[in-house]
């Protein structure tokens, strides 16, 4: 089947939206806990959320098809609880974005969150408000430009995931051909106008990314309290 | 008014962890008026505070607010602070940087009373003039007027007791008194108890009714007024005045 040329785009924009929308509340609710909180486990939720930042792709990759793959555990139960197959599909391609976009999103959003005053925090219950809806009427409101920057940055890292996603997702045509896949596929076979197509794009994206990121950032002078 | 006390405290807080760590022990009752907790830094009355309001777990103990247990850990009770409806107004204030003087102000309030301050809430905000500062921003506030608006923020959620961190001790002498002379109005106006912490005997002197020494490592008791300030008290070491 021959795909469009702006197939692999739109695909890896809905890739890194629901990759997105799947990590985007777990990585800011562990950003709250390991900012907000000293507990005993706390140093082994570090580890383990840095852990897809220092593996190499094709071991998450590959871990992932153990878990999630059509023989593994949670795998098995997805299919035959609710159909939903991850390997060879863009909801795989989707949870391995998901996966190496957590740390930087945990990382980048937490020391925003730490930055917020917890004596504000203090204040708010004393008025009557439950610990969410500090959450959300304290904390958020203050932290938003690292909780933005987090955001932003976690997808441009879902949208430029490649190994894991070759591992779990593959390179289907028409299915689960992103952008980074996409590159690859035309590298392989000399296209080099289709390939240069996808890395401009790419570029374009991340450099937005890093500009906005850049406005997002500590402002010189601007006080926290 | 029930023959309970308005506040009894008798706990241990410890605080920190291994060889940081030090532990508080406090035990008084106020009948009603202003406790004033009294001491130099360090001595454990800021930890005392923030375990009345809930914003901490003392070690063992209890607080009981007009004679309703807040902590008991014998019983294991422990209401969480946002169910306790006691003010608090710590050190630096505390403001919200992101919400003008009002949107402070109205903080505890239900939405539809955010969304259209009510009669209440504008009367307080002229109770403690505030009202030309209602849109102000609150980083451009002078201390005196940030004081203010903290001690508006704890008032209109209408608690049963409030507690106050050193509310004057940053302020030049003018607004002392004057922010001195609004609080003792609007807690008397409300017959609201309140803890006063503060290192400087003047302040507690002018405020307190009830007197609770703190010094460190040893456990904090009421005194005498005269004891606490060392007002007219024989010298412990010569016997004079």
């Amino acid at each position: 089947m021959e795909s469009s040329a702006s197939f692999p785009i739109l695909l890896s924009l809905r890739v890194a939206g629901l990759a997105l929308l799947f990590v985007g509340p777990i990585g800011l609710a562990v950003a709250l806990l390991q900012a907000r909180f000293r507990y005993r486990l706390r140093g082994l939720v570090d580890a383990l959320v840095l852990l897809p930042l220092v593996l190499p792709p094709s071991v998450v990759g590959y871990c992932l098809v153990v878990v999630f793959g059509r023989r593994g555990l949670v795998g098995r139960m997805l299919e035959e609880g609710i159909g939903l197959r991850l390997v060879f599909s863009p909801a795989g391609a989707a949870l391995a974005s998901a996966v190496v976009a957590l740390p930087i999103l945990v990382k980048t959003a937490q020391p925003s969150i730490e930055a917020v005053p917890s004596q504000l925090e203090d204040v708010a219950r004393t008025l009557g408000l439950r610990p969410w809806e500090v959450i959300l009427r304290v904390t958020l409101p203050l932290a938003w430009r690292g909780v933005l920057a987090a955001l932003v940055l976690g997808f441009a890292r879902a949208i430029g995931e490649f190994g894991a996603t070759l591992m779990l997702a593959g390179n289907i045509p028409g299915r689960t051909n992103t952008m980074p896949v996409e590159i690859f596929s035309a590298f392989q076979e000399g296209d080099d106008a289709r390939a240069g197509l996808y890395v401009a794009v790419l570029s374009a994206i991340s450099v937005v990314v890093v500009l906005v990121a850049g406005l997002l950032g500590p402002r010189e002078g601007r006080a926290t309290a | 008014m029930s023959g309970a006390p308005a506040l009894e405290v008798d706990l241990r807080i410890t605080v920190g962890r291994g060889a940081a760590a030090f532990s508080v022990e406090a035990r008084f009752s106020l009948p009603s008026g202003v406790l004033v907790l009294f001491g130099s830094s360090g001595a454990g009355k800021t930890v005392t505070l923030r375990a009345i309001a809930g914003l901490l777990r003392p070690a063992r103990g209890s607080v009981q607010l007009a004679g309703e247990a807040l902590f008991d850990w014998m019983r294991g009770v422990c209401v969480p602070a946002e169910r306790r409806r006691i003010g608090y107004v710590p050190q630096d204030q505390a403001l919200f940087p992101h919400l003008d003087v009002l949107g402070n102000v109205v903080f505890g309030l239900p939405r539809a009373e955010r969304k259209k301050p009510g009669a209440a809430t504008l009367a307080l905000l002229d109770e403690l003039g505030l009202t030309a500062l209602r849109e102000a921003r609150v980083d451009a506030l002078s201390g005196g007027e940030r004081q203010r608006v903290a001690l508006a923020r704890a008032l209109a959620a209408e608690p049963r007791l409030l507690l106050l961190d050193e509310p004057l001790s940053a302020l030049d002498r003018p607004s002392r008194l004057a922010i001195g002379r609004s609080l003792r109005e609007a807690l008397a106006r409300r017959s609201l108890p309140a803890v006063l912490v503060t290192h400087d005997a003047e302040e507690a002197a002018a405020f307190g009714d009830v007197f609770v020494r703190f010094e460190r490592g040893k456990p904090a008791r009421e005194m005498p007024r005269e004891v606490v300030l060392g007002e007219g008290a024989p010298c412990p070491h010569c016997g004079k005045p």
